[in-house]
Formats: C-alpha cells, structure tokens, sequence
C-alpha cells in the first residue's frame, strides 16, 4: 500500500495492533528524482505480509520506527548511511560504513564508481 | 564502576571480523556494541552493474559457509522476474543439493561452537570430517568444494552423476549414525550443559520484536519456516516438520540446529524416492538473458542461517535495485539484547549460538 509520510507512524501503529508484529526489512529505491522507502511487515500468525510505501523527496527526512519495531535499529541505519536519509527522532550511529564521512551515499545512482573514495 | 573491554576485529570466537565494545559492570554486561562493515563489499552495487547472470557467483560469496543457499536465492528472484519456471526433476535436485548444503552449514557451526565453549577440538575434528564427506558429494555433482555456481534459469548446470543415489544414501546412514554420536557426547557432557542452558534466554516476544530469524527464531517457540509457510520447489509435497524449541536459551539453539539435521536427512531421503526421472538441466548462461517480465520481485528462501529475501526491482538486462536481507545481519542486531545482564564468560556462548557468518552481516 502507497501511503503519505505523515502517515507512516499511524499507519505502522495500526498494522503493529493488528497482528502485524514483524519487520521483516526495510529498503529504498533510487528513482533519481525520487526515492521510494518499503516497510516489509509480516503477520507471525496467518503469516501474511503487507508492503508498506512512500515516496521521499531528494533530501527529506524520514521518522524513526524503533518505537514500533524495535528490529527497525539497523535497517534504519543501514538506510541513512547507504541512501544518505536524515532519520528523524533518533540517534543515528554509522553502521556499515564507519569512515565515510562527507561522500556520497553509495547506493544513490549518482554514486560513481572509483571516485573520490580516499580510507582513513 | 564501569569497564569498556575491546572484542576484536581479530578474535578466534568472532568468526571473521566482528569488533565488539563490551560495557562491564565487574563480571556482568552492561551493554555490547558490534562494529561491523570490515567485510563490506557492496554486493547490491554490484549487482547493478552487471547482467542478471553475473552476479551469481558474487551471490555465493556473501555467505561462504553455504554459497549455494544464496546463489538459488539469487536465481529464484531472476526466474521469478523473467516467469521461468524449474523444470520438475530440477525442483527436487536442487532440494537435495541445497539441504546438503545445509548439512554442511550446521556441521561447521557445531564445530565451531563447541570450540567457542572450551570443548576444544574433539567435536570440531568431528564435524569438519563428516562435514568434508558431505562437501565430497557435493565435488561430484558440481566440481566444486566451496563455490558452486551451480544453479541455471529453470534448473541446475549438471544433473545429478548416475550413482549418486547409492553414495547419498550411504552417507546419510553414516550421518545419523555420527548425529548420535554428539548427541551423546554433548548432551551427556556436564561443560556443554553448563555453559548452553539458560544462558542467553531470548523470549518469544523479544524474539518476534527484534525480528531474528531462522533457527534463533524457532528455539524461541516460534513456529515458522519458510520452507513450509512460502513452500517452494519440492517443500510443497513432501511432508517437514520445522523444529521448533521453547526455553530460547544457547542449548535450544544448538538442539534446534540438531534437529534439523535430522530433518535434512529424513527431506533428502523422501526426494531421492520421489524425484521423477527427466530432465534437469537449466539454460546455459548466456550475457543476454531472457526478457524481463515482472518490474519488481520479492523472493523468500530458507538459508541455513534464517529467512532470506531478495527483492529486486528490476531493468532490461541488469537489476535497477538489488535488496538483500541477510539473516546473520539482523541476528548480530539481537545481540546486545540477549547478553543485557550474563556474564562475560557467556558472551561467547550467545554470539556463537547465533551463527553469524559476517560476510552475510556487511555484505
């Protein structure tokens, strides 16, 4: 289901009460002018699985869910440092990536390969 | 007062390069933080710069204790995006292949674990002997002993060689046999219990909430498998029982491993019966594949480490985004709650018990 960004948090909430009580990952896409977040949420019961979506603009914020789910911890860092989205309401540690301070998130199609990569 | 202890990159118990920041309160742990990414790789990046079919053999090297697990999670997504479906014997030749492969996984980690414990070297010695007869059969069928590189769009890249029937039923004999053998030399062994029961106890709830998979799952009484809850291949005819344990402590973890080696054996024996004669060869790779007919595609598998999933949007020739959830990645996510207040000692034990391979948790 494609919902609005305002709507997330009321929306997992929703799903979470529901039986939904499994994150099972989240991710991006890189659409250039867009990006588009998933929330893949599994029913542990009937397991049923319920995608939920939205759109972000270039360099929009996204709410933390950790309240939710508390498995949403390294998905969401795992998001921030790859596709370079702020996290509202949370610290954000580096995870993966611990040195990549001031580049490109990697996997942003504006990414490319060999550039200014410098370790340490 | 508190003490900061520095775990690693580099420790024998790690498993690879794991660096862990333990917090002390004296013998107790307050709070443990992994450092991960030294084997970062940006296997998703790579993925979409190649052609669907080259990527395959990156795949097997995310998880290089069962590579075949993740080059048929790979392939199933290519498959499903281009409507191929496996050819019928296919279906079971892979089953067979794959909890093998399975097998051979949990071997490693029994091995590895018991080392962890302090029971240095009897049970590894064990486990990596019997391990190396299943990777022999595996050899004959592929070639291979390590990357297989096996699976093709709608089957596999050899069949099956004529005897190896026989060869897998003997050796499966020979494995329950020596499955007896650790069972009592485990469960039977005072350090082993000692050291395993009741020692990091992940609760079903927490178990659910932090959204850990596969095994660690199941020892924590949650009955859900991929292999029979999104059945695919010959999972859906022949009849697996998921082994599911209640206490969610280390012992449970080891015993649900155990079992469902058992289980393999009893899956492996039931397809060699069923599986039709025929045909199992998959498409030769090709630089140009198939056309593409589904724009996105989610595809679940069964890895000896837990449930993963692969979802890939997908372009002409190559993937537009390759998402992978890797099941060592979120286990490792568990950790600091399941070690909040053992003791140091133990930590080695719980970390052991999740079976984290961390190539599968930096990808």
């Amino acid at each position: 289901m494609k919902i609005k960004k305002e709507e997330l948090i009321e929306k997992l909430r929703e799903l979470s009460s529901n039986g939904y009580n499994y994150l099972v990952k989240i991710t991006a896409v890189d659409y250039i002018d867009h990006l588009e977040v998933i929330y893949f949420i599994r029913n542990m019961q009937n397991k049923k699985e319920e995608n939920v979506r939205l759109d972000l603009k270039n360099g929009e914020s996204l709410p933390t869910v950790i309240e939710i789910y508390k498995s949403a911890d390294y998905y969401e860092r795992e998001l921030s440092e790859m596709f370079g989205i702020a996290i509202e309401g949370r610290e954000v540690k580096r995870l993966l990536l611990e040195k990549w301070d001031g580049l490109e998130a990697p996997l942003r199609k504006s990414f490319q390969w060999g550039s200014d990569y410098k370790s340490g | 007062m508190l003490t900061r202890i520095n775990v690693g990159p580099i420790h024998p118990s790690t498993h690879g390069v794991l660096r862990l920041v333990v917090t002390l309160d004296g013998d107790t742990i307050v709070d443990v933080e992994p450092h991960v990414g030294f084997l970062h790789r940006g296997v998703e990046k790579l993925a979409e710069n190649r052609m669907y079919m080259q990527s395959e053999s990156y795949m097997e090297k995310i998880d290089y204790a069962a590579p075949m697990a993740y080059s048929d999670l790979y392939v199933a997504a290519v498959e499903e995006a281009m409507g191929i479906h496996p050819k019928e014997r296919a279906k079971y030749v892979r089953l067979i292949l794959l909890e093998f492969q399975r097998i051979a996984s949990h071997l490693l980690w029994l091995g590895t674990f018991c080392n962890d414990l302090g029971q240095m070297f009897t049970m590894f010695m064990w486990t990596m002997k019997d391990r190396d007869l299943v990777l022999n059969l595996l050899q004959d069928v592929t070639g291979s002993r390590m990357f297989y590189v096996n699976m093709r769009l709608g089957g596999v890249s050899i069949d099956l060689p004529p005897n190896f029937e026989e060869h897998a039923n003997k050796l499966l004999d020979y494995l329950e046999k020596r499955f007896k053998d650790y069972e009592a030399f485990l469960e039977k062994n005072p350090v082993f219990i000692e050291r395993t029961k009741g020692v990091g106890v992940l609760k079903r709830e927490d178990a659910i909430a932090l959204g850990v998979t596969g095994p660690v799952l199941r020892a924590s009484g949650v009955n859900f498998d991929v292999r029979r809850d999104y059945a695919y291949y010959a999972y859906e005819k022949l009849h697996f029982i998921p082994q599911v344990q209640t206490r969610g402590d280390s012992f449970a973890r080891y015993k649900v491993r155990m079992q469902e080696m058992k289980e393999s054996i009893k899956l492996i024996r039931d397809a060699l019966k069923l599986m039709p004669e025929g045909d199992a060869l998959g498409m030769p790779i090709k630089l140009i594949s198939p056309p593409v007919k589904e724009s996105e595609v989610i595809v679940r598998r069964e890895l000896p480490r837990g449930e993963g999933m692969i979802f890939m949007v997908t372009d002409k020739q190559r993937p537009y985004r390759l998402a992978i959830r890797a099941p060592a990645f979120i286990n490792l996510s568990a950790l600091r709650y399941i070690a909040k207040g053992a003791r140091y000692a133990d930590l080695f034990s719980i970390l052991g018990s999740l079976d984290l391979v961390m190539a599968d948790v930096d990808r």
